[in-house]
């Protein structure tokens, strides 16, 4: 078999598994798993905003909690606070997200390597600590709640989160389609220029492209992503809270893309799944499940330093040469001639 | 008013030694091995509950002061050797790494001593009269110790054939290595040396703070914003800052809640990041 044939059967079959959830699920196991599922949905997003920085332009953002902050408190506030309805309270928390990245990343952005990673640490704390602070409009740590306002109605009928397979359905289009937005930033000559930058950011600027802009557009991008995820998270647990916005919130969304594969674009989805799947498992047996998370991030990083996305690459690569042996000896032999 | 203003500027002042003294661990480690270390809030609260273990064991605090470090020293050069070294000094890796011991160590420590927070006495009680307040003795005591390890830290540093190493390969490490310094070792000893200078500045403020296993989540931020502030590499920058820092936050909690004091410094240390990325000191050291 073929790498490309492998891979294309490989999606055809997460896409059929991810469609059919909401009725397999339940049919093998608890009605529960749905849930977990649409939460693996909304956190792998999360790590794929951490993703496109770290993975394609070289950034390490170790601040992106605060844009899903904002994006789950534009949603809280805005319904909550204001009394919107659903898609403008998920437009208010997806700009107030892009916005607080375009504020930061002007400044954050000049930096680069170690200091990128602490000014983004440092712009998120203060903002985690105005949050808990300011106690009377965000709730502190203890969060607010709010009731769900109904997403369309259509005739008589009302589609409302509140129906798990509506909204893990709501969760699933949302979330494909950010990743297919990104992967075509990827694949345009915008993320071919991401690329040139993470790669070597003097030679980038020497051809003439403008690292400084390319980095804010791409900083603003991954705020996108992290405020679409805190939206859908705001709605999913239909409250927020600044515990959100800390900085180990962050970190996990590293630890998620670097464990499943950095600069690849189904990375942050194996590795998020990975981690909260385990969680799940091992913290209804086990109160102290994170020993096993913090074990399994060491052995990942030293047996699969290029996560497990690229090990995976790794053996498809091999898989190629050894097919390419095999099938073509003479093309080798001719090349083997100077 | 005056009092409160004095008494939280000594606190400050207190606590900045302390923090010196882990933020030390948290830049030679940073300098030396290149090593993002997350876990360094945790050394410091390893630290802490030793200083609880020895106690509890012993029925002497003082045992502490050379437990912890000990340990911590040990438990360092086993990091390093198990987990650092396979990562080859990559600091994306480092941060995933020591991510994970953060977990562990902190998961580890609700095991054994438990998820309820618990406080030391001060071995010494009693309080003296300084500048017109009642101050506890203790504090002043821990305030010596600091001074007194930092000192000697120094000292080791530059005077000590390891603290020549230390700087050595930290230099140049390819020239260090050709003069037969065994870099390897070195670095498995430098980890040592950090954790147990955050592991020695938990059993010193184990008494002033609580002893909890999520203590260093708060230090963290701090440590690291000590050592930006003092700048990159810049061991005496470091100690600076983390007294400044904390002296400034005890100054402002004085007239503001402390989340203020907290945000104050941070973005302070925004202003240092993007205006003096060498450090405040930049220029002063030699």
């Amino acid at each position: 078999m073929t790498r490309r044939s492998l891979e294309i059967g490989m999606a055809a079959g997460a896409a059929a598994f991810l469609i059919a959830v909401p009725w397999l699920i339940p049919a093998l196991t608890d009605h529960f798993w749905v849930s977990v599922i649409t939460e693996i949905l909304i956190w792998s997003l999360f790590a794929a905003s951490a993703n496109l920085l770290f993975g394609y332009v070289g950034l390490l953002s170790f601040g992106q909690a605060l844009y899903f902050g904002f994006g789950m408190y534009g949603v809280a506030l805005g319904i909550d606070h204001f009394g919107l309805s659903f898609w403008p309270a998920f437009g208010l928390g997806i700009t107030s997200a892009m916005a607080m990245a375009l504020v930061s990343g002007v400044f954050a952005v000049r930096l680069s390597w170690h200091y990128f990673a602490i000014i983004t640490v440092v712009f998120s704390l203060i903002f985690y600590f105005l949050a808990v602070s300011m106690k009377p409009l965000t709730g502190g740590d203890d969060g607010i709640n709010f009731s769900l306002p109904p997403v369309f109605r259509m005739g008589r009928t009302v589609f409302s989160l509140t129906d798990p397979t509506f909204q893990y359905f709501f969760v699933l289009v949302v979330v494909s389609l950010c990743f297919f937005l990104m992967y075509r930033l990827i694949n345009s000559p915008l993320g071919k220029g991401f690329l040139a930058i993470r790669d070597n950011d003097l030679r980038a600027s020497l051809i003439g492209l403008n690292v400084y802009v390319l980095r804010l557009i791409a900083f603003v991008m991954a705020g996108f992503l992290a405020g679409v995820s805190g939206a859908l998270f705001a709605f999913f647990g239909r409250y927020a809270s600044a515990s959100y916005m800390f900085y180990q919130v962050s970190g996990e969304a590293v630890v998620w893309t670097i464990v499943g594969g950095a600069g690849t674009m189904f990375g942050p989805l194996v590795g998020t799944t990975l981690f909260i799947v385990i969680r799940e498992i091992v913290s209804s047996h086990w109160e102290h499940h994170s020993l096993i998370v913090g074990l399994l991030a060491i052995l990942a990083v030293i047996f699969a330093p290029k996560g497990i996305v690229g090990l995976w690459n790794g053996w498809m690569i091999r898989l190629d040469e050894r097919d390419a042996a095999t099938s073509a000896p003479p093309r080798l032999t001719l090349q083997a001639k100077p | 008013m005056r009092d409160t203003v004095l008494l939280l500027a000594m606190n400050g002042l207190i606590w900045g030694l302390i923090i010196a003294l882990i933020a030390l661990g948290l830049s030679v480690i940073f300098g030396l091995l290149d090593i993002i270390n997350i876990a360094h809030g945790d050394f410091f609260m390893v630290g802490t509950v030793l200083a609880w273990f020895s106690l509890s064991a012993t029925g002497n605090f003082w045992i502490g002061f050379i437990v912890a470090p000990l340990i911590g020293f040990i438990i360092g050069a086993i990091i390093q050797r198990l987990v650092i070294q396979p990562i080859h000094g990559v600091a994306a890796l480092s941060i995933v790494a020591t991510f994970g011991l953060s977990l562990i160590l902190q998961e580890t420590v609700r095991i054994t001593f438990g998820a309820t927070p618990r406080r030391i006495l001060a071995p010494i009680q009693g309080t003296v009269p300084l500048f017109g307040v009642e101050y506890e003795i203790y504090r002043l005591f821990a305030a010596a110790v600091s001074l007194a390890a930092l000192a000697a830290f120094f000292l080791f540093l530059q005077h000590t054939k390891l603290g020549i190493w230390m700087r050595a390969v930290r230099h140049d490490r390819e020239t260090a290595v050709a003069m037969g310094i065994p870099a390897q070792r070195v670095y498995v000893l430098t980890f040592g040396v950090g954790f147990a200078l955050a592991a020695f500045g938990g059993a010193v403020a184990a008494p002033i703070t609580t002893v909890d296993f999520r203590g260093g989540v708060d230090v963290l931020p701090f440590c690291f914003m000590a050592v930006i502030i003092g700048g990159l590499g810049n061991l005496p920058g470091t100690v600076a800052a983390a007294v400044l820092l904390a002296f400034l936050e005890g100054m402002i909690q004085s007239v503001a809640d402390p989340t203020v004091a907290r945000i104050s410094s941070l973005v302070l240390m925004s202003a240092v990041l993007l205006l003096r990325p060498q450090g405040l000191f930049k220029g002063l050291a030699k």
